[in-house]
């Protein structure tokens, strides 16, 4: 695909780009703004490292697979505390304005229930969501962080947010009936 | 499926010519966009006829709006560091090794 002894190039064509999507996977990842930054920036050096072998198809994919190794090194070097509690709470959950109109309501009870249910979700079950509904990866860039098939990706996914609809509907704020 | 199976013995064709059993085990492929030509057309059509399959896909689409409005914007210093440090990279400036 590309020519030879092009690696400066390629790296500004290929990586540069990427730089904004690989750290909010990262943040996905770690959900730490500096150890997201750090993790992307060892991506960055690796990916340098390795623009040369680089065939040029598919660099989003070819990145987020560099990312998933270099965390998993990183982890396996890091303190094992670090690993993320799994019952934080939710944030970045928008407060409710009382004085708002009914709609606006029940829909800010309906986003919060959601955020709730997202933080019930097992990990694996939550990291898809995290990386394809909300960092918005394709179903096989998913694949690529997670070291998993994309046909797993999507079947986690869709269980996820089956269960992200039956607790809305358990409270009331999606219809009960099933098809 | 009872629905289904009414429609069956009635002699009604279910919306769309497809039925919600097969169009709930689609749906959520087809809301994200993974399913083309005849059967996303059958699906289209079997939502605006049938108001329990509609309400199903609702909200489904009403999760994936909300979990969209979710991604967090990254610092924007955070990108630019990232950029001078790819920049510095590139002028042979940092060390090739983690």
């Amino acid at each position: 695909m590309r020519e030879p002894g092009t690696s400066d190039t390629a790296f500004e064509r290929f990586v540069v780009p990427e730089i904004e999507i690989l750290l909010r996977v990262a943040h996905s990842v770690t959900r730490n703004h500096a150890e997201a930054e750090d993790l992307v920036q060892d991506t960055l050096l690796r990916a340098y490292r390795g623009i040369a072998t680089f065939d040029g198809q598919h660099p989003r994919a070819w990145l987020l697979t560099i990312l998933r190794n270099t965390n998993i090194n990183r982890n396996r070097r890091q303190r094992p505390e670090l690993l993320r509690d799994p019952d934080r709470a939710a944030d970045g959950l928008a407060a409710v304005a009382s004085d708002e109109r009914t709609d606006a309501a029940i829909d800010a009870e309906l986003d919060a229930e959601i955020g709730n249910a997202l933080d019930a979700l097992d990990e694996r079950f939550r990291s898809v969501v995290e990386l394809v509904d909300i960092d918005g990866l394709t179903y096989a860039e998913a694949a690529s962080v997670l070291g998993v098939p994309a046909g797993t990706v999507m079947s986690r996914l869709h269980r996820a947010r089956t269960r992200i609809r039956d607790r809305l509907a358990r409270t009331g704020l999606a219809p009960r009936s099933r098809m | 499926m009872i629905r289904a199976l009414m429609m069956r013995l009635m002699g009604r064709k279910p919306p769309g010519g497809i039925d919600c059993h097969a169009v709930g085990k689609l749906l959520q492929q087809y809301l994200d966009g993974h399913v083309d030509g005849d059967q996303a057309q059958r699906i289209a059509a079997h939502l605006e006829d049938c108001r329990r399959c509609g309400m199903e896909a609702e909200t489904y689409e009403r999760i994936k709006t909300s979990l969209a409005d979710r991604r967090h914007e990254v610092p924007a210093e955070s990108i630019e560091r990232l950029r001078d440090f790819a920049a510095r990279l590139v002028r042979g400036e940092e060390p090739h090794q983690p």
